[in-house]
């Protein structure tokens, strides 16, 4: 890489000035011609074309991932601290924006039971959602190895991994390069002292205020240091949080020891829901304040 | 016009390998053309006008090459005339457009066509060998000496008369048999055999532009069996899109197969085409596409569901149902879709729920799940259900009713949390389950 730029830098001498103290001045990538350019990858940068990416819906995210969005012909490791806790917050907005072009959103493995009403309301509608009740690690393997195989164009791979061990994840990375939909393996959070052969791996912990921390562990460029705070509220809270339960952090930090709700709280009449009353009846719970 | 002639030997099949059915492999000859005619152990294809739908005379051959191969089909000739193809094929040879016609059969000894060879004894004593020493006899002399049938044999052999053939007609329902070679075990090793039968039904399908929706193997178990093992069994093997690709039905029959344990070893099987449709196959485009595309997603499915099991790859039908655990039907991939629009239920969802509520502690009057959990929003209301009644173990009825006050709680470990206390009689303490998770 030296020996080119030098051979560059030497093959067009500034006009006047031939004298070695130009090899001191700091490079300008401007100075290249534009095929030159493009091809050279300097160490700060993040690694931008030649894959095609689906873009995460959030834009500081978007920012920090190789291409400006999740990948597509490769694997995405999402570890978690426990499972069943934030992978609808974080990659609703991408698959809802599958599920609306009408990709499937292929669910190996999860952890507890899919709500569809409640992904029904992020924008995934029920008839894209295909879940694969598969117990077993090896049955889970096996079937998002069909899968990716299958290549589900448009769509979404999710799969919950935590047994797998790296060659069986090299066996997918490979098959997933000729898979045109983001694939993701969701893994407990001590997955990361592992070695794995998936280009990206994020790490999303629960941070203060309905917020996500997520740490890019793993990418294609330069590492980032602290997490990307993102602000994701679940999808379905919003409508009927109040503005002070934006921030339920400060409430809990207000009061020495936690609320107690009170059963006036409570409407004296029951209401039976089966006949659809119109939304908007929850109130928030009263917190005694010492 | 000349035509192009090919001679399938079905007869001719090695020893290890199942003897194959003419009928059959006459059904898989239709989706090359409609000019199929059999007799005895032999199957010819009259494939002149269909060179062009296959791409011409090289991929053609290699079409029904690859085929009789799958058949078990070893001798196969194409030729201009169908007993010259014949004849080719019992000698073996593969190709009769090599030479000109009459330079292709000359060499060939008098075995190779049956009209001839009937008179085997006295053309021998004639000092007649091949097919030429035949042909060099005088006319005449042969109509008189010998019957009609050798020289028009001859005559049509070498292109001079025309010959004519009853053609095959396609048959309404496919249904096909196959004589295993040996007795047969375990159910996975019926594939091989099976296989077979599946190509004739692609071959069936594909003359009768029709895809499959259902199909049934029924082996017959042999003479040596058990009393208690029964004649024979059955299995009968679904898809949700009409196909007739039987690479595909293959794979779903191997993954059934896996799972069926024979009683007795199998002798015999035979192949159904139970339920068929009428089926348009996608044109192929002008330019190619860019990657070639895997299987169709669908197809994967129904071969995961295969292998795991039913009930195990599921779609969820909403439900106009305030209860949580009744808003969702999770059915089976090929099950029917409702037409009918259902009302979102207002208010917050979670995104994963619980199978079964999982009862909460409570310490202080304040319900634990992975420490205190703090109680957001609430209550949610949620009662119905008194017209559901299940049958329990005992056969006695529960109602499935519901009266429960559902409440957003936030924990610091496991996010937001949908939680519930039941409500109870006066003077009654209720106890915390959590049901979902905002994940």
């Amino acid at each position: 890489m030296s020996a080119a730029l030098q051979w560059i830098v030497n093959a067009t001498p500034p006009p006047g000035d031939a004298s070695p103290q130009s090899f001191g001045h700091p490079f300008d990538i401007g100075q290249l011609p534009g095929s030159v350019a493009q091809a050279i990858w300097r160490g700060s940068e993040v690694a931008q074309a030649g894959q095609s990416v689906v873009s995460s819906g959030w834009t500081a995210l978007d920012a920090q991932l190789p291409g400006g969005g999740w990948p597509c012909n490769a694997l995405t490791e999402l570890l978690q601290p426990q499972p069943a806790l934030c992978e609808w917050r974080l990659l609703s907005p991408a698959l809802a924006r599958l599920a609306a072009g009408g990709g499937h959103i292929l669910l190996v493995g999860p952890p507890k039971r899919p709500h569809a009403p409640g992904l029904v309301k992020l924008g995934i509608t029920e008839k894209n959602i295909v879940w694969i009740a598969a117990d077993t690690p090896a049955e889970r393997l096996w079937s998002t190895e069909q899968l990716v195989k299958a290549n589900p164009r448009g769509g979404a791979i999710l799969a919950w991994l935590p047994q797998a061990r790296a060659e069986q994840l090299r066996r997918l990375q490979v098959h997933a390069q000729s898979c045109d939909c983001p694939v993701f393996l969701f893994r407990p959070e001590t997955a990361q002292l592992d070695a794995s052969p998936a280009p990206l791996r994020v790490l999303t912990t629960l941070g203060p205020d309905w917020n996500l921390h997520v740490h890019l562990l793993k990418r294609k460029g330069a590492l980032l240091d602290g997490p990307i705070v993102l602000s994701a509220l679940p999808g379905t809270l919003a409508s009927v949080l109040t503005p002070r339960l934006m921030h339920p952090n400060q409430l809990l930090a207000s009061q020495p020891y936690l609320a107690r709700y009170q059963t006036r709280a409570m409407n004296p009449v029951g209401r039976c829901r089966a006949d659809l009353h119109p939304p908007g009846r929850l109130k928030s719970a009263q917190i005694q304040v010492d | 016009m000349s035509m192009h002639w090919a001679a399938l030997l079905t007869n001719a099949a090695c020893n290890s390998s199942p003897r194959i059915d003419p009928q059959g492999v006459a059904v898989w000859a239709l989706q090359f053309t409609p000019r199929v005619a059999q007799k005895e152990h032999t199957v010819w294809l009259e494939v002149t006008q269909s060179m062009r739908l296959f791409g011409g005379e090289e991929p053609l051959h290699q079409h029904v090459a690859a085929g009789a191969a799958e058949l078990g089909i070893r001798a196969l000739a194409w030729a201009p005339t169908s007993l010259a193809a014949l004849a080719c094929a019992r000698m073996g040879i593969r190709d009769g457009f090599a030479m000109p016609l009459a330079q292709v059969l000359d060499p060939l000894p008098i075995e190779s066509m049956d009209a001839v060879n009937a008179h085997q004894a006295t053309l021998a004593r004639l000092g007649c060998k091949t097919l030429a020493d035949v042909r060099k006899l005088p006319r005449g002399g042969i109509s008189r000496r010998f019957d009609s049938q050798l020289l028009l044999a001859l005559d049509q052999a070498y292109g001079l008369r025309p010959e004519g053939y009853p053609w095959v007609k396609v048959p309404e329902t496919f249904s096909a048999k196959l004589e295993l070679p040996g007795r047969v075990d375990t159910a996975p090793a019926l594939m091989f055999g099976a296989r077979r039968l599946l190509v004739q039904m692609g071959g069936w399908l594909s003359a009768r532009q029709y895809g499959v929706t259902a199909f049934t193997l029924h082996w017959c178990h042999d003479a040596m069996r058990a009393r208690e093992a029964g004649e024979g069994g059955d299995i009968t093997v679904r898809t949700a899109q009409p196909t007739r690709n039987v690479d595909h039905l293959s794979r779903l029959l191997g993954e059934n197969l896996a799972k069926v344990q024979l009683l007795a070893p199998a002798g015999e099987l035979v192949l159904r085409a139970t339920e068929v449709t009428p089926c348009i196959e996608e044109s192929r485009s002008l330019l190619p596409d860019v990657r070639t595309c895997g299987e169709a997603v669908d197809q994967v499915l129904e071969r995961i569901e295969a292998r795991l099991g039913h009930k195990r790859v599921l779609r969820p039908r909403l439900v106009e149902d305030t209860r949580m655990a009744w808003m969702v039907h999770w059915q089976p991939i090929n099950a029917q879709k409702p037409a009918t629009k259902v009302r979102q239920v207002p208010g917050p969802q979670p995104t994963w729920i619980l199978k079964n509520p999982l009862k909460l502690d409570v310490r202080n009057e304040c319900p634990l799940y992975q420490g205190p959990l703090q109680l957001l929003l609430g209550p949610e209301r949620i009662e119905g259900g008194w017209w559901h009644r299940a049958k329990d173990a005992e056969g006695g009825q529960h109602s499935l009713q519901v009266a429960r006050d559902y409440w957003v709680a936030l924990s610091q470990h496991a996010g937001a949390l949908w939680i519930f206390q039941q409500r109870l009689p006066r003077n009654e303490v209720a106890s915390w389950y959590l049901h979902g998770i905002f994940a």
